[in-house]
């Protein structure tokens, strides 16, 4: 009887041997397999750091600049009053400051004057509210189509470029410079237009508090025929981020878009302040229910 | 004829170790993922990060590719770790339930996933690295390696 207990004893013992060696070839082989994935996710990143260390540094270039397409510049010259009217000023962040200066004209004209720079993201956002306020004054040739660089933040954002541009317009005239490339260059970036040294002065006097909010010394720097400057973008430009010159342009006349509320919505208290230069001429643009809407937030008056 | 139901051996307990390093690590990705999310929605510029060129923390921020869909990258990555670190309450570890284990599986291999898709677009898009990016992926993947880790070493 005892020696008949002892062996169901022992087979049980064998058993729970048995089991307990099972269990723990199943861990074991469960901890193979964890170590495996996570072995092959750090091969997959190392894969991937030597693959990028292979192509050499600087690989990524902003886009060569170039004439913008028949059709974006159609979009940007072409925005319905009603969208203008309907996004009023829209997301906009800052608006033209007012200043008491000398005023600055050209061919019996107000001048406005763009200082920016081609690789510049806040003047790659910015670009796009000039462009559309201008063509409500008058019409563009040659606008430039380029990005801004592909090494600073907001990288490759997608813009005009006003080098070699023409404006024409019989209410203003229209100065943009931009004072370099996108392309780096001896650790800078490559010269491009050069800024005169009358609007140097310009722009050493009026790019600084108290004319412009913060700190000053942004690009681009905007004066208005001597009564109103801006200094940096009017809106993020993340706003842009991965959007082509086409999307952008596009999303000008969808009155619902986010960019629309901030392209246009600037371009509103842009011309809010020019039409505040020409004596509220022409008075179809002056005085729309959009710019209308503008000038209650842009300091007006002479 | 009767069918009789083979019962499922019941989930073991992990070891607790794992357990609470699970947890902290999730707890320590959701506050870097606060801090980028609290950047992304001030649009600040200033995130604490050297500027050396290769190491560029707002250039990748401000890259197209910090949204996926339209919705900022760095909200995605909040709310994965708010879930993850739900998931790895002690509490919830300790569930019989297979559903949250697979739940907790499923969401620590999505997120290694996503991790090597940002850096591809780190190495091969923006051409920067962001170093608080990169500490999120290594919380990422030291969290998968734990999550997998624990699993491997339940007791039955």
């Amino acid at each position: 009887m005892s020696e008949t207990s002892s062996r169901s004893t022992s087979a049980r013992e064998r058993a729970a041997a048995i089991r307990a060696e099972q269990a723990r070839r199943e861990r074991r082989g469960k901890l193979l397999m964890a170590g495996a994935a996570v072995g092959a996710v750090l091969l997959v990143v190392v894969a991937l750091v030597a693959i990028r260390l292979s192509q050499g540094p600087g690989s990524k270039h902003a886009t060569a600049s170039g004439q913008a397409t028949g059709s974006v510049l159609r979009d940007v010259s072409n925005v319905d009053p009603a969208t203008f009217d309907a996004v009023g000023l829209g997301n906009v962040q800052a608006v033209p400051s007012k200043i008491q200066a000398p005023a600055m004209r050209q061919g019996g004209k107000p001048r406005m004057l763009y200082v920016g720079a081609e690789y510049c993201p806040y003047c790659a956002a910015q670009r796009w509210p000039v462009a559309v306020a201008l063509s409500r004054f008058g019409t563009w040739s040659h606008l430039g189509s380029t990005t801004s660089s592909a090494q600073d933040v907001f990288p490759s954002t997608a813009t005009l470029s006003f080098h070699n541009a023409t404006y024409r317009s019989r209410y203003l005239a229209f100065n943009g410079v931009e004072t370099t490339t996108n392309k780096p260059q001896n650790g800078s970036y490559a010269p491009l237009d050069k800024l005169s040294a009358s609007d140097q002065k310009l722009e050493d006097t009026y790019n600084k508090p108290p004319y412009v909010p913060g700190s000053g010394g942004s690009i681009p720097f905007i004066d208005i025929a001597g009564r109103y400057v801006s200094s940096g973008a009017s809106y993020s430009p993340q706003l842009l981020a991965g959007k082509s010159h086409s999307q952008i342009a596009a999303a000008l006349n969808d009155p619902h878009s986010a960019i629309a509320k901030s392209v246009d919505g600037s371009a509103n208290a842009i011309t809010a302040a020019l039409c505040d230069v020409t004596g509220q001429k022409p008075g179809n643009v002056c005085d729309s229910q959009g710019v209308k809407a503008a000038a209650s937030r842009v300091p007006a008056g002479s | 004829m009767v069918q009789v139901e083979q019962e499922r051996p019941s989930l073991g307990a992990p070891p607790q170790g794992f357990v609470w390093a699970t947890l902290l690590l999730a707890l320590a990705g959701l506050a870097v993922a606060a801090y980028l999310s609290y950047e992304h929605l001030t649009s600040s510029t200033s995130l604490a990060c050297p500027d050396t060129g290769a190491i560029n923390c707002v250039k990748v921020t401000t890259s197209r590719y910090s949204s996926v869909l339209g919705i900022p990258v760095a909200y995605l990555g909040l709310a994965f770790y708010l879930a993850m670190a739900l998931l790895t309450l002690p509490a919830l570890w300790a569930s019989p339930r297979r559903t949250v284990r697979n739940l907790r599986l499923t969401a620590a291999s999505s997120g290694i996933l996503f991790v090597l898709y940002l850096v591809w677009a780190e190495l091969f898009g923006v051409d920067a690295i962001c170093l608080w990016c990169t500490a999120v992926h290594v919380i990422t993947l030291a969290l998968f390696a734990c999550v997998l880790s624990a699993e491997a070493l339940r007791t039955r």
